[in-house]
């Protein structure tokens, strides 16, 4: 499948890391859901798919999938527009395309499609500074598909494409100061789209999250439950499927959005450190990647995939502690969710991809 | 050159990411650290709160027992239908659908949750006591609307299976009172005695409650049990009571038509043998909580069903105070049983003209045929020497005057006049004319039932003033323990055994000669006794009572104890509205004969067959006058 050259440069270590982290995942999910379920063998078949899907990216080179980067890119805008119109819904917002036994969420995969075509914008521009028209046309790119996600609507599938703009515009040279501008801007309209750009239920979430005891029963419960869950944890952990908040049910899906609460409340501060500390190493030796990389392109890549996967770890990681308001973002690697671990591990694969052709012309 | 510049800018840049996200991380484990290390024990507590439930388990109350070990109080299981606010939704709703589910008062049920209000809200607030198996089918029946709302629980709930008899001396249950959950520490919703022996020693019948300790999940459905501590059962009790005669009292009252009060003692231990308040109530309907319309009419019934004539109720003594004055006489060793008193009908004393009953006077008595035929002339003398005082204080050392110190609650005092008593009451000095009265029963003595029949014990065990008492043993789970007697609250007065002789003599006569008491006499068993008719006092009365006739006729007493040597019952009758005290005499020959039987062992006699109420038979002439002061002018 690879030159032997490349099989020696692949990073063994990430890899590890990754399915340690999925591994854990799974064993939470086994817990929370209180033994073998479907929901447990179909993170099983993601996880086997999803190490597919990262083969087949780590298999072609990354240069040549930026040179097909914009069909990609309009495959994808396709698929979201498609699923905008075809979509299966569920839970009031119209995200998956069912494909018969499984169901394919777009969305996920848009992440490493905008990485993929900012980094070919970017990396490959002749130009030595970064121009405003530059900047622009990345916004643009990014805020197509972001637009038609937040349509569906998956308002924390959208945000996630936000970081992955920021990240690969500022390694690519744009000024501090735009980053200081575009701060003082959000601070400044967050009020204005507060009022006007949010629904009720976003405004009563965020409402919720600066008082959770004005509804304890309602949309505070959960924020609440979350820190009760963690805290109650303590040092050591109440121990493997003997948690009483995930398995009484006191914390909504705790297999999916609150899958890190299960972890600390089950296996305490001592799991909760080494799960952090798997996903630090990740991060780290995925900026170690970019470091390495051999191109712009490359380094591009990898940052913009990881930027968006690093929003989601560090969000959610705060959420399921009760600390931010409770949003439907998964904790990539560990959630249970099929195309959000595919297209995790397939970014994976892009990352692990830079890193083993870092030699190669 | 400029792809070594981009390569330096790309690097530090990389280093500031490196830098957040080391910090950030750094951030995230500081905030678990807090949480999880720092806060634990609160959230700790806060989870447990969260899915451990503490049910308290009713403990049944304690078995009552009467003396023969016959049941008078047990328990039995009942069925309370509850709403747990926890989980409802929409409790307004819940209790519009359990309201018509179980088809009661809407308005009842909301008044009930909101008394409860404060309560936690997994605590189940009881809405329907003792639902009936209708109403647990339609409830279970819609288990699906009502799902963990809506609970029933079988509860242990007291039964009296005698119905009404003895109600006044059991007592009955109920809810604690906000007040009483205050002041015993006692839960909301405890239930507790509320009159009676129920009440007296509601401590030790209460017995302890258990708890169940459960896990629930977050929709507050129990999954498994932690702790089970379970109930222990309260302390069984023991009365004094003997049943059979208590069942007997409670019947010749009812056969012969009236309404009253009837206490027995043993005089050698002051045991309550009987004790009957008529008429009564079912203190089952106040054991799974009484309904408004029955506690409306029990309250407003002009015959006053819930109180305890026995021990509240107060009358005046009539001829049966002519006990005391006889035995104050002897005892002051001012007389002796030959004084002899010529009767002529009536006497004069400081001036104005006393009248004997019998209008042709009794000629010469002593004090056996004073006693005998109740010569208001031979007592008017004794109670001019004696004095108002002297009268005050074998009243006290017979255990007439005062409270008798049974173990019932709200027991009131008996009234027998001093000199000091009438200075407090009223400022003003005793006249000696008013001993006159006083020592034919009349003038302003007021006693209670209880009171009578301790007098008749004192005088039947030659002076030991015995304090009546209702529990003999209890059992608190390892076997029966005698309850040591209280002790006397006044010195006894051991009486000269010739004024014991005198006086058990005289009373003899009363039943068994030529005296008024003659309807009581049992053949073999010398019943000896004393009638007396207490007045209606007629003015505030026909005011009061918006005047029946009935309601104005005076009251009977019956005093006695049998037999005659070494006494082993003593007590007392009272017959309201019976006219006359002879009338009350046949209801006290009935539960002698039961006593009697019982003791025995031969079958116990038939309850008397009720009489047509109206003409009274005309007995012999003697008892004829006996209403000795139906026509006393004062």
């Amino acid at each position: 499948m690879f030159e032997r050259r490349l099989y020696f440069h692949i990073d063994w270590l990430l890899i590890a890391a990754v399915f340690a982290l999925c591994a854990i995942g799974l064993a939470t999910i086994y817990s929370a859901t209180g033994g073998p379920t479907n929901v447990y063998w179909t993170q099983i078949y993601a996880i086997g798919l999803g190490l597919g899907a990262m083969l087949a990216c780590m298999a072609i080179d990354y240069r040549s999938l930026g040179d097909k980067s914009h069909l990609i890119y309009l495959a994808m805008i396709v698929a979201l527009v498609g699923v905008l119109f075809f979509g299966a819904v569920r839970g009031g917002s119209r995200r998956w395309i069912d494909l018969g036994s499984f169901n394919l969420q777009p969305s996920e995969f848009a992440k490493a499609t905008v990485a993929l075509v900012l980094a070919k914008m970017l990396g490959e521009s002749r130009r030595r500074a970064l121009t405003n028209n530059d900047l622009i046309f990345a916004g643009i790119l990014t805020a197509v598909p972001l637009l038609l996600i937040a349509r569906q609507p998956d308002l924390g599938t959208a945000v996630t494409l936000v970081p992955i703009l920021l990240t690969v515009t500022y390694v690519a040279g744009m000024s501090v100061r735009y980053l200081a501008i575009l701060g003082l801007v959000a601070a400044l309209a967050a009020p204005v789209a507060y009022q006007f750009g949010l629904q009720d239920y976003q405004r009563e979430r965020i409402a919720t999250f600066l008082d959770p005891e004005q509804d304890a029963r309602g949309a505070g419960y959960q924020q609440i439950q979350a820190r009760i869950t963690v805290g109650s944890g303590g040092p050591w952990g109440k121990g493997f499927m003997e948690g009483t908040q995930g398995q009484l049910r006191f914390l909504p899906v705790a297999h999916n959005d609150f899958i890190f609460s299960v972890l600390a409340e089950e296996q305490g501060f001592a799991g909760v450190l080494v799960a952090l500390g798997l996903y630090l190493f990740v991060i780290i030796r995925s900026i170690d990647a970019a470091r390495l990389a051999k191109d712009r392109l490359g380094a591009y890549l990898v940052l913009g995939v990881l930027a968006s996967f690093t929003f989601q770890v560090v969000y959610n990681i705060t959420m399921s502690a009760g600390l931010v308001p409770v949003k439907g973002l998964t904790l990539p690697l560990m959630s249970y969710g099929g195309s959000s671990m595919i297209a995790t591990l397939a970014g994976f694969g892009l990352i692990l991809n830079v890193r083993m052709r870092r030699f190669t012309n | 050159m400029a792809i070594a510049e981009d390569r330096r800018r790309l690097a530090n840049r990389l280093g500031w990411l490196r830098v957040s996200v080391l910090l950030m991380f750094g951030l995230l484990a500081g905030v678990f650290w807090f949480l999880q290390v720092i806060q634990h024990a609160r959230f700790q507590e806060m989870a447990e709160n969260n899915h451990q439930r503490t049910l308290a388990l009713r403990a049944p109350r304690g078995v009552i027992y009467d003396r023969t070990g016959q049941v008078m109080v047990e328990n039995r299981s009942a069925f309370n239908i509850s709403i747990v606010r926890e989980h409802t939704e929409d409790l307004d709703r819940t209790i519009r659908l359990l309201a018509r589910v179980a088809g009661i008062d809407e308005a009842l049920v909301r008044e009930t949750v909101e008394r409860h209000k404060r309560e936690p809200t997994y605590r189940p607030i009881v809405v329907v006591q003792d639902a009936t198996l209708a109403q647990v089918a339609a409830v279970t029946a819609r288990r699906l609307d009502f799902e963990t709302n809506v609970v029933v629980q079988e509860v242990p709930t007291r039964r009296y299976p005698s119905q009404g008899l003895a109600a006044h001396l059991i007592g009955y249950v109920g809810e604690a009172s906000d007040q009483q959950v205050s002041d015993d520490g006692l839960s909301s919703g405890a239930i507790v005695g509320q009159s009676g022996v129920e009440r007296v020693y509601n401590r030790m019948l209460m017995g302890g409650d258990g708890a169940r300790r459960v896990v629930v999940n977050s929709v507050g459905r129990e999954i498994r049990e932690l702790e089970k501590v379970p109930p222990t059962e309260g302390t069984r009790v023991q009365l004094s009571i003997n049943y059979a005669m208590q069942r007997a009292a409670e019947n010749a009252f009812h056969a012969y038509g009236y309404w009253g009060a009837a206490v027995v003692l043993d005089p050698r231990s002051g045991d309550v043998l009987t004790l009957t308040s008529l008429p009564s109530y079912d203190p089952n309907d106040f054991a799974a909580g009484i309904d408004r319309a029955t506690w409306a009419s029990l309250n407003t019934d002009k015959l006053r069903p819930l109180q305890n004539r026995a021990i509240q109720g107060r009358y005046s003594p009539g001829s049966t105070f002519k006990i005391v004055v006889a035995t104050a006489a002897l005892e002051a060793g001012l007389v002796t049983p030959d004084y002899k008193v010529f009767c002529p009908g009536g006497a004069t004393f400081y001036g104005r003209y006393f009248k004997c009953h019998l209008a042709g006077g009794h000629g010469t008595v002593d004090m056996r045929h004073a006693i005998e035929k109740s010569c208001n002339v031979y007592f008017y003398t004794l109670g001019n020497m004696l004095g108002i005082d002297r009268i005050y204080e074998y009243a006290e050392k017979l255990g007439l005057a005062g409270k008798s110190g049974v173990d019932l609650p709200n027991e009131i005092e008996s009234i027998v006049p001093s000199t000091e008593w009438k200075k407090q009451r009223t400022g003003e000095k005793w006249y000696a004319g008013e001993t006159i009265s006083v020592s034919i029963g009349q003038g302003q003595l007021s006693v209670t039932p209880m009171s009578m029949a301790v007098m008749m014990a004192t005088v039947a065990n030659g002076g030991t003033r015995v304090v009546p008492r209702l529990v003999t043993a209890i059992d608190d789970g390892e076997g029966w323990t005698p309850v040591p007697p209280p002790p006397a609250p006044v010195k006894s007065l051991l009486m000269k055994p010739g004024t014991v002789s005198a006086l058990h003599d005289g009373l003899w006569m009363v039943v068994n000669g030529a005296g008024t008491g003659t309807r009581g006499r049992i053949v073999g068993r010398d019943v000896a006794g004393k009638t007396g008719t207490a007045q209606v006092i007629s003015i505030q009365g026909k005011a009061r009572a918006g005047a029946t006739e009935k309601d104005l006729r005076d009251h009977g007493w019956f005093v006695f104890f049998a037999p005659r040597d070494n006494p082993e019952v003593a007590g007392v009758v009272f017959a309201e509205h019976a006219e006359h005290g002879y009338l009350a005499a046949p209801i006290a020959k009935h539960i002698l004969e039961t006593y009697f039987a019982q003791k025995d062992g031969l079958p116990l006699p038939e309850p008397p067959q009720p009489k047509p109420a109206a003409p009274v038979p005309t007995p012999a002439a003697p008892t004829r006058v006996a209403a000795n002061t139906a026509a006393f002018d004062r």
